[in-house]
């Protein structure tokens, strides 16, 4: 059984989500989005009609209420609450799981416990531990948190909590990352005025999954989006490259000139649960300066040859140069369509490819095999294995 | 980013917010020459970081073509002898784009009306410009 993240494309690579049941460590050493992340894994559940409990120390339960109904319809009984704030702002509450003393550890962690036992939800989110561990003795916390991950087991729940680490040593953390199934990693870095956030996933003891860094974002309404901010579209020239742009892109701008690319071509696309934005180079060498500007921090390539050339395999090689072999990369052998056009084993050849690197073929023109290319190095960004 | 690297740990020097209320107030204090119809900051490899564009002007769009607008004239400039590159100027019927350097690593786009007075923008503009640059320079 699993239970998904309610991230598309994380789910259709972890098989359908995080195994049921489970204990999921969301995880940063910085502020990070990691209760976004928390809330819309609480609503796929809400959505798919399992019964979920909620247990927040900051936020008064109608609050995390109103908060968690932006990801779509709430009803009255899907999400039950533990209440942790009442108590902490002396007002009374009209939940059904009340902490009554914020100093007991052992009343906290029984009042939880006693809620999950009652209510055999699918879904457990605590938010967080960090609050108790910067509150109670670590041997304490870490003892009681063993405990409640045993409770949610039992009664068959899958349990994500998030820790902010402001307190603990590397022991410490690696004992907690012991207790869990999965750790979900959050990090966030500014480059120049931009920021940007990552979130990277690994089961922690066969270690069958191990993402690379997903660049995400959020949207309104929809929550957690798989964003890459640069996918380069690139290759000779006269290849398809500017269909490819166009066909993939719902709406598009091209700098051409009786129709070569001068400049670049530029999309934006959602499809499959993650969004990208697209550059497309002009195939000449004389405008790679072009493809300078546009050539940092790419997410991942899509090299398009005419699969009809093999006169252009030194051009396209040349600019596998530029891209650098770091960048996950797929090459497309377009105009599959047209006579001649060349087979996976002579474009391997001439394009002097390793085994890794997938060839897809296509016809821009018609649309064909371009969702498969796109989806394939969304993949390998992802880097689920 | 490759696929290996590790994200470097440390947090910006100034926070996220911090710096964009400092970049908020730079556009704001530019905003103030009447003549000026919208800013955007970009970064020079097209990605927006800031903009108070009208709706239905795109701004990742805008951020893409000022950076190969920029790229584009930069490497004309180098290549006739003319030195490192400063501004551009796009002017239309309608009104003029100024794209200028803020950094080496950020533009300052601002849309101007037609009948403006260009002595008065291009001095708002290159002091703007210059202040984007020292806020960005942190990071």
């Amino acid at each position: 059984m699993h239970t998904g993240t309610g991230i598309q494309l994380l789910d259709d690579k972890l098989g359908g989500g995080f195994a049921r049941p489970s204990a999921i460590l969301l995880f940063s050493d910085h502020p990070s989005e990691k209760r976004l992340f928390a809330e819309q894994f609480l609503m796929a559940g809400v959505r798919g009609g399992e019964r979920c409990l909620y247990v927040d120390f900051f936020r008064a339960p109608q609050l995390a209420r109103r908060d968690l109904s932006k990801f779509g319809p709430t009803h009255g009984d899907d999400i039950v609450f533990v209440d942790a704030t009442s108590v902490q702002l002396l007002i009374p509450s009209s939940e059904p799981y009340t902490i009554r003393d914020m100093d007991d550890l052992g009343h906290i962690m029984e009042t939880i416990e006693r809620a999950i036992r009652e209510t055999k939800p699918a879904r457990v989110v605590v938010d967080s531990m960090e609050f108790l561990a910067d509150r109670f003795p670590k041997e304490d916390v870490l003892g009681r948190w063993r405990h409640l991950l045993e409770v949610g087991k039992e009664a068959g729940a899958t349990v994500a909590y998030l820790f902010l680490n402001w307190t603990y040593g590397q022991a410490e953390v690696e004992r907690i990352e012991d207790m869990s199934d999965y750790i979900v990693e959050f990090q966030s870095r500014m480059r120049t005025g931009v920021l940007q956030h990552f979130l990277r996933i690994r089961q922690i003891r066969d270690g069958t999954v191990k993402t690379n860094w997903i660049p995400y974002t959020f949207k309104e309404l929809v929550g957690l989006t798989v964003y890459f901010p640069r996918i380069l579209v690139t290759g000779p020239f006269n290849a398809g490259k500017s269909t490819v742009v166009r066909a993939l892109c719902k709406d598009t701008v091209s700098i051409d000139r009786m129709g070569t690319t001068v400049a670049f071509d530029y999309g934006n696309l959602e499809i499959m649960g993650f969004e990208a934005e697209v550059f497309g180079t002009p195939g000449q060498e004389r405008f790679d300066f072009v493809f300078q500007i546009f050539a940092r921090e790419v997410n991942g390539v899509l090299l398009v040859l005419d699969g009809t050339r093999p006169e252009d395999a030194p051009r396209a090689r040349q600019i596998m140069e530029l891209v650098g072999r770091d960048t996950p990369l797929v090459v497309l052998a377009n105009k599959a369509d047209l006579p001649g056009s060349m087979g996976d084993a002579d474009i391997r050849g001439h394009l002097n490819l390793g085994p890794d690197v997938p060839i897809i073929h296509t016809i821009a023109t018609q649309g064909e095999g371009l969702t498969a290319a796109l989806r394939t190095l969304a993949e390998m960004i992802v880097g689920v294995r | 980013m490759t696929q290996e690297s590790r994200i470097d740990a440390r947090g910006p020097r100034v926070s996220p917010l911090a710096l964009r209320e400092q970049i908020e107030d730079a556009m704001r204090d530019l905003r103030r020459l009447g003549d000026i119809v919208a800013i955007a900051i970009a970064r020079r490899d097209g990605l927006i970081i800031a903009h108070d564009l009208p709706p239905g002007v795109d701004p990742k769009k805008t951020a893409a073509m000022s950076a190969a607008i920029v790229g584009t004239s930069e490497m004309a400039g180098r290549e006739l002898g003319q030195g490192k590159f400063l501004q551009v100027i796009v002017d239309s019927d309608e009104g003029k784009i100024l794209s200028t350097g803020a950094g080496e690593e950020a533009l300052l786009v601002t849309l101007v009306r037609p009948e403006a007075n260009m002595g008065l923008v291009l001095l708002g503009v290159e002091r703007a410009a210059q202040r984007i640059a020292v806020l960005l320079s942190g990071d």
